[in-house]
């Protein structure tokens, strides 16, 4: 992680010049790297900043930097404005069973096709990743019929259950790790009366790690972040997502939205992402101290 | 015996999945299974007669306050029940296209979305409320509506929404600022001849300072009216023909490359580029964000707008004025109207009970009531909207009624509700116009391109 590169021990007075002039380039680069991450950083502070002005300072040109009154009502206001309590539980309810059916579906398709040949699995195999290609808005209707006719509608359902059945991305991520898996280790699971599901269970899950956070993350960005679906198949208000809940606060063309409380959302909406990240970084480098073992 | 083991392990997970996936079902199933019994869903009619409806509309307070009034309803017909879905306004559209691919059609809306009532009616969507008029004897007096009004929703004697509320165009000012600068405050009678285009820009240009820093920089007017097709009408050029308000907003012609047309928008233009009173879309961005308006941040004198922004006048950090629209050449038309129907969906099973909701929602009293409700919505109800005149603290009574009267009496109904696949029109009509606004191209030379493609659109 550290920047700037050390000498390590017994480097030779030659490479010492050399040493000078790279340190220089990296002193730039790191002041560079500063920098950007300030500007990256900046709407972020802004966000936090804004979350905590009242509404009369939004309307303030030019902006203030910081807040003049800090309004810490407004974390508590967000809550009485909408039922956010209950969207926020929809959301988390909705992403972690998301992860959960993305996870154990698509960690089993991909092991099978990492594992296991059969006739025309190739074909199969070729026919997954087609699906790829389906636009969303291409599928939404059809899927809605079905949804719809098995009375799923304005109901969690449709968001969770299709994720149980895998998705051609996760499953082609994960066949690719599985594949690299040494095939001795299963060998000797079999040798040692492995059951097939015991193997993938106990044996490739486990060196699994970096693939499946990485799985994991992209399942409950995309659950968390979803608008269209939560738009479609819910109706009732106490069924509402995030994405939804945060639409409607600027849908009025009629009124100045209410960006304070909005910021407000947005802050406390960011927290699992970044929550996730950061238990799954730890996961990621984990997973690549297991590989360097091996 | 490898491969046997292989599909006895592999139908072992399949079973276990599918497993889990009917044991998760059953869980969150149960969560919310009494919105799932029969019944509740709008097209079982039997549990003793009553029926649902459902009502479609924009998840904002301004709309959503139905749901209280569905209560009340309710117990006065006990064979309805009510149900409000909701959709965020970006979505609004789509998400009424999927119900009704998906046979969940609602049973009322309104053009609430980006498509326009010609649309729904273009694409057949919408039911012919004329049998259930003459049978329910509905007449649109008994219920204080305008005649005109129920003319706009009606193609061919036909009628297919039942208005329900009116916004106008109006001028909001800023009293500061006008204080600041020593200029007396804009008539908000219609019938005062010296209000007049002119006029507006030279006092615009008493307030209007520029300056090379971008916080002391305040101008005079806004004057971006309604939809850019609608602008050229209001100084007497008429783009669409006439043929377009009698065969469902389907123009046979266009004349968006006319002189008129151009003279109209090179006047609207010079406020920007040449008398330099009026702020550049630029500008207004940079100081009031991406959809701001940037009369709220007290930087501009006067704005031509919807009725819609006198509902959160309150908040404007400084006194707010109404006045009429200036005159700018059309004796006819100066105010552009926007009237919000409630529409019966043909895929409606329950029509009948629809309309009962329908009649409901505009009769005196419950038009009065969705005053405060919603936050100042205008009804379509004329006695109502004396209750709606004195609705907004700050602004004088008197002014907001002269204004509305006004508004009616010189008013013309949008185009986005009006004319046939109105979304695409209204996105080319930005796209092209852009180079216009920063300066890089003039009216002249982009008018011949719209009037090729909004006939293109039309046509598809």
């Amino acid at each position: 992680m550290s920047m700037i590169p050390t000498a390590g021990p017994g480097a030779s007075p030659s490479v010492n010049k050399r040493r000078r002039k790279i340190d220089a380039v990296s002193i730039a680069s790191f002041i560079a790297l500063v920098v950007t991450t300030f500007l990256m950083l900046l709407p972020l502070f802004f966000m936090v900043s804004t979350s905590l002005k009242s509404k009369k300072e939004l309307l303030t040109f030019p902006p203030t930097f910081l807040p003049e009154s800090w309004q810490w009502s407004n974390y508590r206001e967000i809550f009485d404005t909408l039922n956010f309590g209950q969207m926020y539980m929809n959301s988390l309810i909705i992403g972690i069973l998301t992860v959960v059916g993305t996870l154990f579906s698509s960690a089993l398709a991909g092991y099978g096709f990492a594992r296991y040949r059969g006739k025309g699995s190739n074909l199969w195999f070729m026919l997954m990743l087609s699906t790829m290609m389906l636009p969303y808005p291409a599928i939404m209707i059809p899927q809605f019929i079905l949804f719809s006719k098995l009375n799923w509608i304005d109901t969690f359902l449709p968001l969770i259950v299709p994720a149980f059945f895998g998705s051609a991305y996760n499953i082609f991520l994960l066949r690719q790790f599985f594949t690299t898996l040494p095939d001795e280790l299963f060998d000797a699971g079999r040798i040692d009366g492995c059951s097939e599901f015991r193997m993938w269970r106990q044996i490739a899950l486990p060196l699994s790690g970096p693939a499946l956070a990485t799985v994991a993350i992209f399942a409950f960005i995309y659950s968390w972040n979803d608008l269209l679906t939560p738009v479609l198949y819910l109706s009732s208000s106490d069924k509402f997502t995030l994405p939804v809940g945060m639409s409607s606060f600027t849908s009025s063309r009629f009124r100045i939205p209410p960006w304070h409380l909005l910021m407000v959302a947005s802050v406390l909406a960011m927290l699992p992402i970044v929550t996730l990240f950061a238990i799954a970084q730890k996961r990621f480098v984990e997973g690549i101290v297991l590989t360097g073992i091996k | 015996m490898k491969t046997i083991r292989i599909k006895k392990s592999f139908t072992l997970l399949l079973a276990t999945s599918m497993l889990v996936v009917l044991a998760l079902s059953g869980c969150s199933g149960g969560k919310s299974a009494g919105d799932v019994v029969p019944g509740n869903d709008g097209d079982s009619a039997n549990s003793g007669g009553q029926v649902t409806i459902t009502h479609y509309t924009i998840d904002s307070e301004d709309r959503t306050f139905i749901e209280k009034l569905v209560p009340d309803f309710e117990a006065q017909h006990p064979n309805i029940k009510v149900k409000i879905e909701k959709a965020p306004y970006e979505q609004f559209d789509s998400k009424l296209q999927t119900l009704i691919a998906g046979g969940k059609s609602p049973d009322v809306t309104s053009h609430y979305g980006y498509g326009g009532f010609a649309e729904y009616y273009n694409k057949d969507m919408l039911l012919d409320m004329n049998d259930i008029i003459k049978e329910d004897g509905f007449k649109a007096s008994d219920y204080n509506i305008p005649d005109d009004l129920m003319k706009i929703y009606t193609v061919k004697d036909q009628v297919y929404g039942i208005p329900v509320n009116m916004y106008v165009s109006l001028m909001l000012y800023n009293k500061d600022m006008f204080d600041a600068a020593n200029v007396a405050y804009p008539p908000s009678d219609y019938e005062d001849k010296s209000w007049t285009f002119d006029k507006m820009v030279e006092d615009a240009k008493k307030m209007t300072h520029v300056s090379n820093d971008i916080a002391k920089t305040q101008y005079g007017v806004d004057f971006t009216w309604s939809e850019r097709d609608m602008r050229p009408l209001y100084f007497g050029a008429e783009p669409y023909s006439q043929d377009t308000w009698t065969n469902g907003g389907v123009p046979s012609e266009t004349h968006f490359d006319s002189p008129e047309v151009i003279a109209a928008y090179n006047k609207l233009f010079n406020l920007i580029l040449k008398d330099k009173v009026s702020p550049t879309t630029e500008w207004s961005k940079s100081v009031a964000g991406q959809n701001g308006d940037a009369f709220v941040t007290g930087k501009v004198g006067m704005t031509v707008s919807g009725s819609w922004s006198l509902a959160g006048s309150n908040d404007f950090p400084f006194k707010v004025g109404v006045a009429a629209v200036p005159a700018g050449g059309n004796d006819k038309v100066r105010s552009v109207l926007f009237v919000d129907p409630l529409l019966i969906l043909k895929g409606s099973k329950h029509p009948k009970e629809a309309f009962e909701w329908i009649k409901y929602l505009v009769s005196d009293e419950i038009q009065e009531k969705s005053i405060d409700l919603s936050g100042g919505n205008p009804p379509v109800n004329t006695k109502a909207a004396e209750t709606y005149y004195k609705h907004f603290d700050g602004i004088d009574t008197a002014d907001v009624k002269k204004v509305y009267e006004g508004a009616v009496k010189y008013g013309f109904e949008s185009y986005n509700h009006l004319i046939t696949h109105y979304s695409q029109i209204n996105d080319m009509f930005i796209n092209e116009m852009q180079p216009i606004d920063t300066g890089h191209n003039t009216v002249e030379e982009v008018m011949p391109t719209i009037q090729k493609k909004v006939m293109e659109i039309i046509k598809r």
